[in-house]
């Protein structure tokens, strides 16, 4: 006790040495190019290299029946050569100026991005617009790309614990197809996509007008502003693409459904509220929400033996600490562009089932619904919050960032006020969300249990 | 006291300018605009403290967001467990968090919530490096480490908090009664992971006769490890005399270290011998090992043998060599397996080069059907660059990306930080980092070849395939003779 004693006098000396902390605003020029493109630059000295990200308005959402996966397909053909650049020479010239390079694709935008050398910015300007005005599409390179993505569903969903449960939920939460089916899509469409699909696609959705070009780091913004005219400025805009109708058709009551999973060996259960239509606020509050449910960390299921701090969250005591009965749980809110969901996971210790843990969270939900978070809590989530500043360090990072939330949210400024916003969350905010989206005309239960085969090993001869 | 910054040159005046020629995989258009302006680039250097208590402490600052991370190397391995019992030093990481003479579990992990910070203890790697990380970072030493990360304005407060636990730990038996049984839940978890099951397999064949071949707790260590075990690991090997730190972030150096002296007075203790293992030769005759995991629709293959450590005289040749095989999209298992024929989403090759880990491997996930020319043709970029001399262009190609990526590190201090913590661990010279670009662009495409035959295994290669057994067992055959390993 003494020693404690001493500590908190220790601590409260330096707490008076150093000053607050304040999150560093993320500050850019904002312009559009008169074919439509936007530009967002912003200037970082600190080291000598840059960033750029181009992100495209378009992602599974925009996907049509029969065409699930496509707009993945799509980004893997965007690595396959274009006009004035070879197959495989782009990343040939990327990493051998000491680059690195990738693309990504979620249901709401697809984006590419790379990193390089400040003397490298002609090369990557030139190396994005050159894809954007003129993709080499034809059989030969599809049918090789439709192989590796086959290739990366199996790897992580078919080859995986667990690998359909997400599939099957997103199913289950959404009625409407663009949500209804998974970013990575179903075989059978990946199977049938065209090279007619690809042309139409870039077409349709590759225009500078339906993308957003962000470029970070150790750059002049006038200088740059006068280059990506010149690399971009000439690409013709199309026809913008039709907007994505996602209204869903209201829901009355809770879904269930219960899977066997072969390559499972614990059971789980999944719960998703959809959110309703207009519930941004909403959404943000049962953010911090899952915060104080499941946040700091979400279990010990990792390898290689981390001793980090216990999870005091609400989820977490109740569930694993004290009944014994989960060994991991986890919290979150899905934020899109459309309805998002609030998902909560619990993966069960052998022996016991996912009905003992869905009576435990669904007191939790009333709970949430019937008194306001405390303010210790409040608390906890906001300084939380405050170590997002740590994930803001790199120029890619931020070019990633501003770009998602131009391209997604037609909103730049996200990036800064997104922060803010949730740190003004207050308790009644969050009870106000819960009692409007935590309920059971939202809610979606999808059980997961192991297969017959457990998938085991097989016991086989020698060793 | 040291510059903190050192000149250097992007490598591209130390090596030959590209002609643009193409080569396989790869068709060169040459129409892209690429810059040939020397950059130059300051890396910077740390600035090193001596601590009472015997630490040697590196210092980066970095002040663009309000934040510092502090890491401490103790002695702490899964390569100091006792014979029989793995994972005595995984528990004792785990359990040091649990209480303290002062403090229940709860009430750190409340105090640690109230101000965002995060403290951690952890292990070490020791046989979990596996496939990937080309000996960067010292986490591969063996070693174990403290973390502390907090906001500025509470960093003071998180390394008083981590000070109780580390002097004071009370390892209270339930506490560890209940970590036991969640262990048991975990390790049944880690038995679904295809690639974890491999990674497994893969240590026990390349270093059968150590706790090197462990990567993490077992199912029978678990019922044997007690808490004196904790006990007596923590009190030999959580000690300060000789280890090295880090700290980055928002805080001077001169604070840093009177910070850090102040709160880590009590921390005393004498060096503890370094861990002796031996580097050993290749295992000589070739042989295939497959655990079935029936329902599988991939394989998993990792192709292996024992090779180089750190601190051998080949490991830069070795660097540039896989640089050309199997490191990143512009090498050619990536070209060629991947996206020419298409039998997988990644495929890559690494030396895991440490002080204890010594081995190249090279692994992917492909459909069952495609097991066997898979197989054959990764089999078949091993011999072409054992048998035939690389491309000049190809080589300049790997010799720059390695140099120029060095650029981009600066970007991120504790990138940079842990290289410069990679150079005092392994007892590399001073002006190693300053002399990087230089070694690498010395390599000819002799000592590639070189290299290429000396630690590229192909008639002794092991293979650790992880897959549908009833399905890929004869074709297995036709590489060399099959062993099969139960999962218990």
């Amino acid at each position: 006790m003494k020693l404690a004693a001493i500590l908190t006098v220790l601590a409260s000396l330096a707490l008076a040495q150093r000053a607050p902390s304040a999150l560093p605003k993320v500050k850019f020029t904002d312009v559009k190019l008169d074919n439509g493109l936007r530009v967002l630059i912003s200037e970082d000295h600190y080291a000598p290299v840059y960033a750029i990200c181009v992100a495209y308005k378009v992602g599974s959402k925009d996907e049509r029946p029969g065409r699930t996966g496509f707009a993945h397909l799509f980004e893997h053909m965007m690595f396959k050569g274009s006009e004035n650049v070879g197959v495989g020479e782009m990343d040939f010239l990327i990493y051998t100026n000491g680059g690195s390079s990738n693309g990504t694709t979620n249901t709401d935008r697809t984006s590419y991005f790379e990193t390089l050398p400040k003397n490298q910015l002609d090369l990557g300007l030139y190396l994005e617009a050159d894809r954007m005005r003129g993709l080499v599409i034809n059989q030969e390179n599809l049918e090789n790309q439709r192989q590796a993505v086959k290739e990366e569903r199996r790897q992580s969903n078919d080859n995986q614990a667990y690998g359909q449960t997400s599939e099957k939920l997103e199913e289950m939460i959404y009625d409407a197809f663009p949500y209804h089916h998974s970013v990575i899509g179903s075989m059978a469409d990946l199977d049938a996509a065209t090279v007619d699909d690809v042309k139409q696609f870039f077409r349709i959705y590759y225009a500078p007008n339906n993308a957003v070009l962000a470029l970070v780091g150790d750059l002049d913004t006038q200088a740059t502003i006068a280059k990506v005219k010149k690399y971009f400025g000439n690409i013709p805009a199309q026809t913008p693409p039709k907007a994505v109708d996602y209204t869903e058709p209201p829901k009355t009551g809770e879904r269930r459904a219960s899977i066997t999973d072969p390559l499972a060996r614990l059971a789980r259960i999944d719960i998703a509220y959809r959110f309703g239509p207009g519930s941004e606020d909403d959404a943000r509050a049962l953010s911090v929400a899952a915060s104080i449910l499941a946040g700091g960390g979400g279990g010990f299921g990792g390898r290689g033996g981390g001793g980090g701090a216990g999870n005091i969250s609400r989820l977490y005591q109740l569930l694993v600490q004290d009944k014994e009965i989960a060994s991991n749980v986890s919290a979150r809110a899905d934020r899109r562009q459309g309805p998002g969901f609030f998902h909560i996971t619990v993966t069960l210790r052998p022996g016991k089932t996912p009905e003992e843990a869905e009576a435990l969270v669904s007191e939790e939900i009333a709970r949430l619904h019937s008194a306001p978070v405390t303010q210790k809590e409040l608390d906890r989530a906001h300084i939380s919050l405050m170590r997002a500043a740590e994930s803001r360090l790199t120029a890619l990072s931020r070019a990633q960032a501003l770009a998602d939330a131009a391209a997604v949210y037609n909103d730049p400024e996200r990036v800064n006020n997104e922060i803010q916003k949730s740190l003004a969350v207050s308790a009644a905010d969050i009870q106000k969300a819960a009692r409007d989206q935590l309920i059971n005309a939202n809610k979606v239960v999808l059980i997961t249990q192991p297969g017959a085969q457990g998938g085991r090993g097989r016991r086989g001869g020698g060793n | 006291m040291k510059s903190t910054t050192s000149l250097f040159l992007l490598p591209i005046a130390l090596l030959a300018q590209d002609s643009g020629q193409s080569f396989r995989g790869m068709v060169r258009l040459n129409r892209a605009p690429v810059s040939n302006e020397v950059l130059k680039v300051r890396l910077p250097r740390p600035v090193e403290k001596q601590l009472g208590n015997g630490i040697r402490l590196l210092v980066l600052e970095d002040h663009r967001a309000p934040i510092i991370s502090l890491t401490i190397q103790i002695p702490s391995s899964p390569l100091r467990d006792p014979a029989g019992m793995p994972g005595v030093a995984e528990a004792t990481a785990a359990l040091m968090m649990s209480g303290t003479a002062a403090r229940n579990q709860r009430q750190i992990a409340e105090a640690l919530a109230d101000i965002g910070a995060t403290v951690g203890f952890s292990a070490g790697a020791g046989g979990g490096g596996g496939r990937g990380g080309g000996g960067g970072g010292a986490a591969g030493a063996g070693t174990g480490a403290i973390t502390v990360s907090a906001l500025t304005e509470h960093f003071d407060e998180a390394l008083a908090l981590m000070t109780d636990v580390l002097l004071h730990p009370a390892f209270p038996a339930e506490e560890f009664q209940r970590w036991k049984d969640r262990q048991r839940s975990a390790i049944e978890q880690a038995r679904t992971s295809p690639t974890g099951l491999g990674t497994e397999l893969l240590m026990k064949v390349l270093y059968p006769n150590d706790a090197r071949q462990f990567t993490r707790l077992t199912a029978e260590s678990l019922n044997k490890i007690t808490r004196e075990s904790l006990v007596e690991h923590y009190k030999k090997y959580y000690t300060p005399a000789g280890s090295l730190a880090g700290i980055v972030g928002d805080i001077s150096a001169r604070d840093a270290a009177a910070t850090l002296d102040k709160a880590l007075a009590e921390w005393k203790g004498a060096p503890v011998e370094k861990i002796s293992l031996p580097i050993t030769a290749p295992i000589a005759e070739r042989k295939v090992w497959l655990i079935s995991r029936p329902g599988s629709v991939q394989t998993d293959l990792v192709l292996a043998n024992r090779a180089i450590d750190r601190t051998n005289p080949d490991y830069i040749a070795c660097l540039v060599m896989n640089q050309v095989l199997g490191s990143g999209p512009a090498a050619r298992l990536f070209r060629i397996i991947r996206e020419e024929k298409g039998y997988t989403y990644g495929v890559s090759s690494s030396f895991s080069a440490t002080r204890y880990l010594q081995h190249f491997s090279s692994s992917m996930l492909v459909r069952t059907e495609v097991t066997e020319p898979a197989l054959t043709d990764l089999l078949k970029e091993f011999k072409e660059i054992r048998d035939v001399p690389v491309p000049r262009e190809e080589l300049d190609g790997a010799k720059r990306t390695l140099a120029a990526n060095f650029a981009l590190g600066l970007e991120n201090p504790s990138a940079v930080l842990a290289r410069w913590l990679q150079q005092r661990e392994f007892g590399l010279p001073e002006d190693y980092w300053d002399t990087y670009s230089e070694k690498v662009a010395a390599i000819t495409a002799a000592d590639v070849a070189r290299v290429a035959k000396k630690y590229v295994p192909y008639d002794n290669v092991q293979i650790i395939a992880v897959g549908d057994g009833d399905k890929i067992r004869e074709v297995l055959k036709k590489f060399g003779p099959v062993q099969e390993v139960s999962v218990e």
